[in-house]
Order: structure tokens, then sequence, then C-alpha cells
């Protein structure tokens, strides 16, 4: 058992039988007020977000949960198929991994975890970073260099993108997935 | 009708007995619904309230029923459970909650703040292990937040009391006031330099009458006057500097204290909200934390106040409540407050009736109880 001032951010805490993954954790502290921790949780079975607050002594109950690596493979009717090592298929809807689904394209080959609850996949994690092309952008407006001045971005999949004047269609640019923010322009994938 | 149980540990001082003492009293006779409020301490209850007997488990005042709370004390559950000031409730308590068909409406009263990230917080749910979930609930001075303990009519007696019984209540205090004094009621923490500040007020031509009652400020007075202990009734005059020693006064009678002086001095958080419904100007002597994350506190209530004063004013409050807090020498702090007097005393009229256009502590409970 931990206390909420242990549990940091991408901890799975379980709260009447339900995983929930801790999405922010601020601790305040002021006068004779107790500390708190105000925590941004998501219940990994139903995708639900609750901003949330706690005593910095209230007891919680951790989880680990298991993950195993998997790759995307392809769609099915509405659900979306990822295989392990061993070839065992996983399949999901959007609901399950609407976190990702931004960045889900065909032919994806990054090395993506599968998260599991008592024995089922529940949701799946992209890599902190990740490479995709732009498939439209508009031509640089200043000229800029610095990577300073930011223009908008379409991905292959549609997903819109803050990227830097410099970029052009074709480019590769590495994204971080837990804020969506454009990175840099890096190299197309081998 | 909802029925409500209020939890209270007492952890020092009068503040916490003294915040949820007020609230069950306003629960039960503006809310017309019952409530029993458990406190673990009847001693320090008796200091504030000498109707009640520390010596009875259980007992009945002002329509709330009083229970002496022990840590292994198995209860069944109101509909609405308040746990103030984040004490903890045992897991028996907690397992009892559960058992009910309708789970009560789980609340954790906290401490008084005016930081901006308690309107982030107030209502929050905190979804416990086992459920079920429990709500956080902030005071505070704005609209988003729990607002103040304010009894219904409490301005409106306020103001028939200072016409029809100041001068009599002040008399059975033993305080005759002198033509063109002015009246200082002190209940504040020790403060050492407290000497500075009488020195300066010795040192001045203004009459000023001492209004002290009981209370860890009394040593330092005691110390300054050259007294091994102040005496009740007496009247020690320094300059032009009367000091009256009075006894502890229930919660009605020190809010008649605060209404009858034009300065109070109060500290911790109830009487803190107290000399704000007086709209009288205060000082206000925090709860000292070792880290100093009191005064973080202090000057967020002090950002807040001092808005709509003006810049002289708010300089001079700011400067006299600082040095007050730091302990810090008083006499050029005191000098620059006394000169804005007129100004403070008419924001804290301006100040009490703002805030006494929000809802109170009891109405927000209501409203999310209820609803």
């Amino acid at each position: 058992m931990k206390t909420a001032q242990d549990i940091k951010v991408n901890n799975v805490i379980l709260i009447d039988g339900a995983p929930w993954i801790v999405q922010r954790a601020e601790y305040t502290k002021s006068g004779r007020n107790s500390a708190i921790m105000k925590m941004k949780l998501k219940n990994l079975l139903s995708g639900s977000t609750s901003e949330t607050v706690y005593k910095f002594d209230d007891k919680m109950e951790q989880v680990i949960l298991d993950q195993i690596d998997v790759t995307y493979s392809y769609k099915a009717d509405d659900m979306y198929v990822f295989v392990d090592e061993e070839y065992n298929q996983y399949e999901l809807s959007a609901e399950d991994i609407e976190s990702v689904m931004p960045y889900i394209v065909d032919g994806m080959t990054d090395v993506c975890s599968a998260v599991f609850f008592e024995g089922k996949v529940i949701s799946v994690d992209l890599p902190t970073t990740i490479v995709r092309q732009i498939d439209y952008t508009e031509a640089s407006a200043r000229g800029d260099t610095s990577g300073k001045v930011m223009k908008p971005a379409r991905l292959a999949n549609g997903t819109n993108v803050k990227v830097a004047d410099f970029c052009e269609i074709g480019d590769w640019i590495e994204i971080d997935t837990r804020t969506g923010d454009y990175k840099s322009r890096a190299k197309a994938p081998a | 009708m909802k029925s409500w149980d209020i939890f209270c540990q007492v952890v020092d001082n009068y503040g916490d007995i003294g915040v949820t003492w007020r609230l069950a009293r306003q629960i039960a006779t503006e809310l017309h619904q019952p409530v029993r409020l458990f406190v673990d301490d009847l001693h320090t209850f008796h200091h504030i309230c000498p109707q009640i007997d520390p010596q009875r488990n259980c007992q009945r005042l002002l329509g709330v029923d009083i229970t002496h709370w022990h840590p292994d004390s198995t209860i069944d559950p109101s509909d609405i459970v308040i746990e103030a000031f984040g004490c903890n409730l045992s897991e028996s308590i907690i397992s009892s909650m559960l058992a009910r068909a309708q789970p009560p409406i789980w609340i954790n009263l906290e401490y008084l703040s005016a930081e901006p990230w308690i309107e982030e917080c107030h209502l929050l749910p905190s979804p416990q292990r086992h459920g079920p979930a429990k709500y956080f609930f902030f005071p505070g001075f704005t609209a988003r937040t729990g607002g103040l303990l304010r009894e219904r009519d409490l301005l409106a007696e306020r103001d028939r009391f200072i016409i029809e019984e100041k001068a009599e209540f002040l008399t059975n205090l033993g305080v005759e006031p002198a033509p063109g004094s002015s009246l200082i009621s002190l209940f504040t923490y020790e403060n050492p330099q407290i000497s500075s500040w009488l020195d300066t007020l010795v040192a001045g031509e203004a009459s000023i009458q001492l209004l002290v009652p009981p209370g860890r400020i009394q040593a330092d007075i005691e110390h300054w006057l050259g007294e091994d202990k102040l005496v009740l009734g007496a009247c020690y005059s320094r300059g032009s500097v009367v000091i009256h020693p009075i006894p502890f006064l229930s919660q009605r009678d020190y809010d008649r204290l605060l209404w009858s002086c034009d300065l109070n001095f109060v500290r911790g958080e109830d009487s803190f909200v107290r000399a704000q419904w007086a709209g009288k100007p205060f000082l206000w002597h925090i709860y000292e934390q070792d880290d100093e994350a009191h005064l973080q506190k202090l000057s967020a209530f002090l950002q807040l106040y001092r808005q709509q004063l003006d810049a002289a004013s708010a300089k001079a409050m700011t400067q006299f409540w600082i040095d007050w807090n730091r302990r810090q020498d008083l006499s050029e702090g005191w000098t620059l407050f006394t000169r804005q007097r007129d100004s403070l005393e008419s924001h804290a009229h301006v100040w009490c009736s703002k805030l006494s256009m929000q809802k109170s502590l009891v109405e927000s409970l209501a409203e999310f109880t209820q609803n």
C-alpha cells in the first residue's frame, strides 16, 4: 500500500476494483491545510477521466500491470489488431486506444506496449517518441530556419500537428506522444 | 430530510471545535435537519461553550446531539458525513458507511484559505479504494469556494447590538470607554515584539483601551507590564494606554467584543472570520507553520483583501500584518497603519458587505448535498 504523495504520473491505482492511470499529479501544501495531491486519473477500462484530490497520506493501492511488446498489424471491422513476437493477436476498439489513435497509421513499425488487467488487454501505449511523415503542409511563409516559428501540418491519417516552419510535405518528423508536440525533423524509418 | 454527522478532532487551541460547533448549530437552526457532533475533546469544547459538560458522553444542546468521540467508537452514519480538517475516520466508521444501502455523502471540510488553488480543488471528488467517494469542500472568500460560516441574521444582530446593548456589554466586562478612546481587542498567539507596539502606543497621544481575554499573548503583556499575572477586572495604565484583562468569552460574547471594538487583533481561523463579520479593521495573527507555509496563505488573503483598497492603506496594512506575523519591530508599521485608520475602517465595512452577498458555508453545503 502506498500513500497519495508516493504516487507518480503513469502509476496505476485500483479504485473500487478498477485500474486508473495517473495522468497528472500535483502536490500542494499551505498554512494549516493538510498537504493535498491533486490528480487527473483515467479509468483504463472505461476511458473516462476525472479530476480528483487526495490527502497526502491517503492510502492507495498501486497495481503493476502486465505489459508485452506488440506492433500494429491491421484494422478489421472496427477493431485494431496488434500482434506480439509469437504472432498472438490482440484486438482493441478505438475507444480502448483513444489516446494513441491520432498516431495509428497503416504500416507503422513502432514497438508498442499492450497493457493487461486481469488477463485481458485493455490498452496500448506508444513509445514516447515516434516518427511520422507529413502528408500536407503549406510552404514556408517566412523562410524561418530557427524552428521557433510553427505552422499547421497534417499526417497521413489526418491528424493535425504544429511543425517547424521549415518542414515540407514528405518530411519525416519526431513527435512526443505524451504531449502531441513536434520535436524535430527526422530521417525516414529504415 | 437529510441527517448530518460532523467529526472533529481538536488538534490544539479552539479553532477546530469553534468552527464545527458553529457549523453544527447552523445546520440545526437554519436547515432544521438532525445533526450530531462527534468531538474527541470535550474539555476544550467546554471552554468556548460553558454549557457543555465534559463528563457526559452524550448531550444535546441547541438542537445538536453531541457525543464524546473515541477512536474505537462504532457509529451508524447519517446521510451526510463531514470529517473536519482532515481528521481521519476509523476503518469501522468507513465500513459502516459502506454497509448502508445508500452510502452517505462524505465530505472533507478543509481549512480556510484565500489561495487561488482552493477554487480548483473545491468539490473535487476523492475516490476511495473501496468507496464511497469523498468530496473536498474548501471554505473561502470567492463565489467559486464553499464560502464562510455566517449565521443568517448575524449582521442584523450585530447592528442591533451596537445600538442597544454595546454599552451595557462593556460595562459588564468592567470596561468604561473613555471619551475619544479607541477600544482594541487582543486575542493572538505569542509575540515578544508586542513590547515595541505597546511602547509606541504609550509614546503616542491617542488614548487606547486594550481588552485582553486569556490567551497565549498574555505572558508577553505581563512581561511588558512587569506584572507576575494579569488580574481579571484590574486596569493597568501606562501613559495613555489602559490594559483591561477580561474573562474568556463564549462564541456569542466574543462576537460582541469584536463588534464593540474599533480594531481587533485575531488569530487562527474562527476569530479571523468573525473579525471580518464585525466590519472593523483587524489584524490576523495566522497559525504558524515550521516551514513558513503560513506566510504564503497570509499573503494570499492580503492580496484579495486589499484589491479595492487605496495604495497607501494597502501598503500600511500589509506592513503591519507582515511585521506582526514575522515578529519584527512594530513601531513603524503601527504608525503607518494608524494613519490609514479611516480608510481601513471604511474598507472593512465594504469587504464585510461584499462577503455577505455570497452564499454562506452552510448554504453551499446544503446546495451540494441536497441536490
